[in-house]
C-alpha cells in the first residue's frame, strides 16, 4: 500500500500529503545537524515567570562532530 | 443505583494517553533506528559494537511490541496523520 509520492515542482498546489513520513525528515536533519538559540520565557498574566535560554546544537556523531568524550563515555 | 455503571471514559482516556506515550517512545526509537544505521554504514565501528547496536535495537523492537500487546494498542495507533504534512511514522 505504498501512496505516490506527491511531485515537488507541480505548479497546482499541494494535492496530497507529503511522500515523507516526519521521522526520516527528524532523520536527515539530525544527519545535517541543526542549531537551535533562542529565548522562551513563560508569563502569566504579563509576568514573566520562566525563562528559557537556549544554545543547542543537535547532530548526528560523525567526525565533524565528534562525541565530547571518548566513545562509550559516561552516559 | 446506578454503582454498578462501568465508567469507560476513565478507561479510554487513559488508553489514549498510553497510546500518546507509546507515540512519541517509538518515535524515538525509530529515529535512533535509522541514526544507528547512519552511523554503521560510516564506518569506524568494531563489529562488537555493531553487534551489540544491532541486538540492543532488535529487543527495543521487541519490548515495544510487548508495551502495545499489553495495553491494547495497535501499531498503526501509534502513527499520527499529520493531514498536509503526511505521517509521522512510516505506514506500513
Amino acid at each position: 500500500m505504498e501512496r505516490e509520492v506527491v511531485p515537488w515542482d507541480s505548479p497546482e498546489p499541494l494535492s496530497g500529503p507529503i511522500g515523507v513520513p516526519l521521522v526520516d525528515l527528524l532523520d536527515r536533519v539530525l544527519a545535517t545537524g541543526v542549531v537551535v538559540s533562542g529565548d522562551l520565557v513563560i508569563a502569566i498574566a504579563d509576568v514573566p515567570l520562566v525563562r528559557l535560554s537556549l544554545h543547542a546544537l543537535l547532530s548526528s556523531v560523525n567526525e565533524r562532530v565528534p562525541a565530547p568524550w571518548s566513545d562509550g563515555g559516561p552516559l | 443505583m446506578t454503582e454498578s455503571r462501568v465508567d469507560l471514559d476513565s478507561e479510554k482516556m487513559g488508553r489514549d494517553l498510553v497510546a500518546l506515550v507509546l507515540t512519541v517512545v517509538e518515535l524515538l526509537r525509530q529515529l535512533m533506528e535509522r541514526q544507528a544505521i547512519r552511523r554503521v554504514e560510516q564506518g569506524g565501528l568494531s563489529d562488537a559494537q555493531v553487534e551489540e547496536i544491532g541486538t540492543t535495537l532488535m529487543l527495543l523492537d521487541q519490548r515495544m511490541q510487548e508495551l502495545c500487546d499489553q495495553h491494547g494498542v495497535r501499531p498503526e495507533d501509534l502513527n499520527l496523520d499529520l493531514g498536509p504534512l503526511g505521517s509521522l511514522l512510516p505506514r506500513e
